[in-house]
């Protein structure tokens, strides 16, 4: 494994670990759903740079913008749970608790 | 060259992990923008000039700043950074996770292995990634609409969640 996909993978398994231990923000689980997005990103560009495919160009950019599509949703669900529940906390998203 | 290029992919490990350790979302949207700079850096030093440029306009001046605005919902009083106990634990954690991790690989890396090896088959007037997005819009236009459609659906998906009163997400507000 080279250095570069190395650090790649791992930007986006230790983005992946952080969105499953988020402790209280809302916000941090969605942000560290970002940082996985941007490792995805720079993993499609630097394929395509790397194997000198320049077709593979598109790939990252449509990733961008559907990834700005999810981003977009998830804060407009953040700013619906500030909005009820008070605060972005998920102690408040307490609907399942037994 | 080499040494540059070690910097940056270091730099953008710990720049991951000082988001995923989940310090208050201030420290952890200012994380997410050293990622983001240091990963542009990356891609130029691979060639890829206007894809880092796209990644900066786009995902740091459009989809961060409205991050950033909306870091104003998760104010509280005493926000923890990195020097905090709980978040320090998550930060060495993951930081010996990805020491172990690398040490299985390092032994195979050689000095040639960092900087990839610029081929100049040809001289050419587009460069290779300007052209490759170009492609976006003769060959791949057909999934270019099917984007815009999806953004534009988006747009009222967000419209709807938001909307109050009656109908959507916030009922009583």
């Amino acid at each position: 494994m080279t250095p570069t996909h190395f650090t790649i993978s791992s930007a986006f398994l230790l983005g992946m670990m952080g969105l499953a231990f988020h402790r209280t923000h809302l916000l941090s689980a969605l942000l560290c759903l970002e940082a996985m997005m941007l490792a995805l990103f720079i993993a499609l560009s630097l394929w395509s740079l790397q194997l000198d495919a320049t077709g593979c160009s598109t790939a990252p950019m449509l990733m961008l913008a559907f990834s700005a599509c999810e981003a977009s949703a998830g804060l407009a669900l953040l700013v619906a749970t500030a909005r009820t529940h008070g605060t972005d906390h998920m102690q408040a998203l307490n609907l399942l608790q037994c | 060259m080499a040494y540059i290029m070690l910097t940056l992919l270091i730099g953008m490990v710990l720049g991951v992990i000082s988001v995923a350790s989940n310090p208050s979302p201030y420290f952890a949207a200012l994380g997410l923008v050293l990622v983001a700079g240091v990963g542009c850096v990356v891609l130029m030093g691979h060639g890829g000039s206007f894809l880092s440029l796209v990644l900066f306009l786009i995902y740091l001046g459009g989809m961060l700043v409205v991050f950033a605005y909306c870091v104003a919902l998760a104010a509280e009083p005493y926000p923890e950074a990195w020097g905090e106990w709980s978040v320090l634990g998550s930060v060495l954690g993951y930081l010996l996770l990805v020491v172990g991790a690398g040490s299985w690989f390092w032994g195979g890396w050689y000095e040639g292995m960092w900087v990839p090896v610029d081929e100049l088959i040809e001289f050419s007037v587009v460069a290779a990634d300007s052209g490759g997005v170009a492609l976006m819009y003769s060959l791949g236009g057909g999934l270019l609409v099917v984007s815009a459609w999806v953004l534009l659906l988006t747009l009222l998906v967000v419209l709807e969640l938001t909307r109050g009163l009656a109908r959507g997400a916030l009922r009583a507000v």
